[in-house]
């Protein structure tokens, strides 16, 4: 039983480089994310190509939401609450694959993410804790 | 009566299932991973289970977010693929096994599990991705299915501990079932990811093996993991491993290791797999 759901959530916020999809940002990205979702059917991607502004005003998403995603910034739009599994509508309507919509996200251009993961990937050394710093 | 008679653990990494629908498990890349595979598509075809009580997530495509239960279960008689965004994976329709899947749900409820019920839905590659790793490409897959669907996405999902008791619970189902059926269960995802942010491209090795080991013999250590450290140490995206649990937990106090098979990477994700009987 987890006796204190406040210091279970902050743990949450020492991670680096990382939005855990907590309520808070639920709650906050629920049009963005219910806005991809839309995206699973072709005759909503064929209204999306034809005119990505009009589509996004269509649903009652903020200003910065809509701009993050019209410029295809994941990170932005994590930090509005998005998240991933849905956001992968939209990169996958773009025809990008997930490895490299999700290389966009670090400093890595694709080629040398690519690399990276053919490496072993990404160690957790250094990686774990914001405040612990291990 | 029916009885579980095997576990399995696998990831279930979309690009597996491109792999297979495009014909290339062979080529440099991907030979090393479904090559890992071969011993448990061998066993499979010996075993002949009736029955996979199959646990997995869905990925936004069957839920969206306006219903997010955090154990649900297929009680239909039949699933078929989703479209995930480039149109359905060219699979046979995933066939339920109504009967059971019903008395689970039944049964479950009565345990004192709050199950959501599921009577239609499209199955994505959490499910499917994972049957065409032990069965291959045949014109229809040769399991009845009950698909298991955990919340992993949206926080809190549930405790290991949660999930290792839902596995005790669908092990008791199972067992009170009249007919005489072979049963396995399924727990698929992870292992090591993430897909999200600086992090991105994350893996773990040394967790990922040490997290296999404790499911194996009469360790009960896995389910007291708490959630923080599979997101430490395994990715944001790690946190599917907890549906190992379910599995592990359907299997008893003991287990014994029939294979097991780890390899990095795949797209972005460390893969790997179990296979494991009561012991």
């Amino acid at each position: 039983m987890m006796d204190d759901i406040h210091a279970y959530l902050a743990e949450f916020e020492d991670i680096p480089g990382t939005r855990v999809y907590t309520a808070a940002r639920a709650r906050v990205g629920y049009h963005l994310n219910q806005f991809a979702m839309s995206l699973m059917k072709p005759e909503n991607r064929a209204r999306w190509k034809a005119d990505e502004a009009a589509y996004l005003d269509e649903w009652p998403m903020s200003d910065d939401q809509k701009a993050a995603v019209l410029a295809r910034d994941y990170n932005r739009m994590l930090d509005l609450g998005g998240n991933i599994y849905f956001l992968s509508k939209i990169f996958s309507t773009d025809g990008l694959s997930f490895a490299e919509a999700v290389s966009t996200m670090t400093d890595m251009s694709f080629p040398e993410y690519r690399a990276m993961m053919m490496r072993g990937g990404r160690s957790p050394e250094g990686q774990r804790s914001i405040k612990g710093g291990f | 009566m029916a009885r579980i008679t095997a576990g399995v653990g696998s990831s279930h990494v979309p690009l597996l299932g491109v792999a297979v629908d495009q014909g290339k498990t062979r080529d440099d890349y991907f030979a090393p991973i479904f090559a890992g595979y071969d011993w448990t598509r061998q066993w499979e075809a010996d075993a002949k289970p009736d029955v996979v009580v199959l646990i997995y997530n869905d990925h936004a495509s069957a839920f969206d977010m306006k219903i997010i239960p955090t154990f649900a279960i297929g009680c239909g008689d039949r699933y078929k693929p989703a479209d995930e965004g480039w149109g359905p994976r060219p699979v046979p329709d995933v066939e339920g096994h109504a009967d059971l899947a019903w008395h689970i749900a039944q049964s479950l409820i009565l345990d004192d599990f709050d199950m959501t019920i599921i009577n239609e839905m499209d199955v994505d590659h959490g499910l499917t991705v994972p049957l065409s790793m032990m069965f291959g490409t045949p014109a229809a897959w040769p399991v009845k299915v009950v698909p298991l669907a955990v919340n992993v996405v949206t926080y809190p999902v549930p405790s290991g501990n949660r999930c290792w008791a839902l596995g005790e619970a669908i092990a008791r189902a199972v067992a009170s079932f009249p007919e005489d059926l072979n049963v396995q269960i399924w727990g698929t995802g992870g292992m090591s990811h993430q897909l999200q942010g600086a992090r991105a491209g994350l893996l773990n090795r040394a967790w990922d093996n040490a997290f296999v080991d404790m499911l194996i013999g009469d360790s009960q250590a896995a389910r007291w993991i708490p959630h923080i450290e599979y997101l430490r140490e395994t990715g944001s995206e790690g946190i599917e491993m907890v549906m190992w649990l379910i599995m592990r937990g359907a299997l008893g106090p003991r287990t014994r290791l029939l294979h097991r098979h780890y390899h990095i990477p795949c797209s972005n994700t460390a893969i790997g797999h179990i296979v494991l009987e009561p012991a």
